[in-house]
């Protein structure tokens, strides 16, 4: 566990007097407070150090017993008996052990306890959580059941058809725990959905890309194409172009939280000229261009 | 009277150790929205986190109303604008699937 140097967090000497802590806390705060800086995981880590940081310097009998055993804590009695009696917390040497806005360094617990002392009893909200879940194209095309564990604790949760990726959904009630009886966080879960090696998604449309023979795009024909939905018989045109484009109605993805409705599903054609002619086709070509 | 997604103001001022003076400067900010029932003024559930988040900014840093008021209009803007990117994000996916 290493020794935190609480002057150098708040950018202080160690004559700092009681106005100069409260201006550096206030100045620091407000450039890294969790509300100002929404998902930024390193402001919310700056943030907690400095409320510590404040939580000692700013309280005459704390600062004293850190200005007296801080760096020489490994020595202090008051220090082993504390240590003792601390309970088994988790995390590295010398760095924070929570991930939220009351987590202190294993070295604040060591020397003074857990938690703030002092405090208000006021009711406030747990702690927001977030999550992140990954999902592959096809798993986004249906509503399905996933599990997932949230500091420690396993929530099963309905995923449903059509999210987007980056699309962020609020499970309440699931976050950290409220302070003296307030109601619990909320769970924010953010999907990241994958993409698809044929199928590219557009909102709600999809796009596929297919080869077509030259002989059915010149002579039309049929073409079996398959969709998230399953295989679909797609009747060709007579002399469809390269390139060229047809809609399938209904067959995109599915419209988040639309029952039933769908986007559509464009299909491109790739007309793959034939390779490898025999002299015969040959000459039937040659025979064709001089029709 | 009071459900699951109505809080009474003097209900919340004193779980929250705020006076009623202030929640109601809010409301004259348009900071936040209140319910009328009967002759009682209500907060809604919903809405809490950012009403928890406005008695932060005063409290933890000294931001008084209208300073806050500009803060949740930034605020505001960086969410629409971080949505705005997840969008276009996943439109370029569409040219660049590595991405």
């Amino acid at each position: 566990m290493a020794f935190v140097d609480y002057y150098q967090i708040l950018g202080l000497d160690k004559n700092a007097d009681e106005k100069a802590i409260k201006n550096a806390y206030r100045k620091l705060a407000r450039k890294y407070h969790p509300d100002l800086n929404p998902n930024d995981k390193e402001a919310q880590k700056k943030f907690q150090e400095l409320n510590e940081a404040n939580e000692v310097l700013s309280d005459p009998e704390k600062r004293k017993k850190y200005d007296k055993y801080g760096k020489d804590w490994q020595h202090s009695e008051e220090f082993e008996r504390a240590r003792q009696a601390r309970s088994q917390a988790g995390g590295q040497e010398g760095q924070w052990s929570g991930g939220g806005n009351e987590g202190f360094s294993d070295f604040f617990e060591s020397m003074f306890g857990s938690g703030f002392g002092g405090g208000r009893q006021v009711r406030f909200r747990g702690q927001d959580y977030q999550a992140e879940i990954h999902l592959g194209l096809r798993d986004a095309y249906e509503t399905h059941k996933q599990t997932l564990t949230v500091n420690g604790k396993n929530i099963r949760i309905t995923v449903p058809a059509g999210v987007e990726n980056g699309q962020t959904i609020k499970i309440a009630g699931h976050g950290g725990p409220g302070s003296n009886g307030g109601p619990n966080g909320d769970l924010y879960i953010t999907f990241s959905v994958g993409t698809d090696e044929k199928l590219r998604r557009s909102g709600n449309d999809l796009h596929l890309k297919t080869d077509l023979d030259l002989y059915t795009a010149v002579l039309g024909g049929e073409l079996v194409v398959e969709t998230l939905s399953g295989k679909v018989k797609l009747p060709i045109k007579p002399e469809t172009q390269n390139g060229s484009v047809v809609r399938l109605k209904g067959k995109g993805f599915p419209v988040y939280k639309q029952d039933g409705k769908f986007g559509d599903l464009y299909v491109t054609f790739d007309v793959k000229i034939p390779t490898n002619l025999t002299d015969r086709q040959k000459e039937l070509f040659t025979e064709l261009s001089k029709s | 009277m009071e459900n699951d997604q109505l809080i009474a103001i003097e209900v919340f001022c004193a779980n929250y150790d705020v006076e009623y003076a202030f929640v109601e400067s809010l409301q004259e900010h348009d900071l936040i929205e209140t319910v009328i029932v009967g002759n009682t003024r209500f907060l809604q559930v919903p809405h809490l986190g950012r009403i928890e988040r406005i008695i932060r900014f005063h409290r933890e840093l000294d931001i008084n109303l209208e300073g806050i008021e500009a803060i949740q209009g930034l605020l505001s803007r960086i969410e629409h604008l971080d949505m705005e990117i997840a969008s276009l994000r996943n439109r370029l996916r569409f040219y660049e699937p590595g991405l």
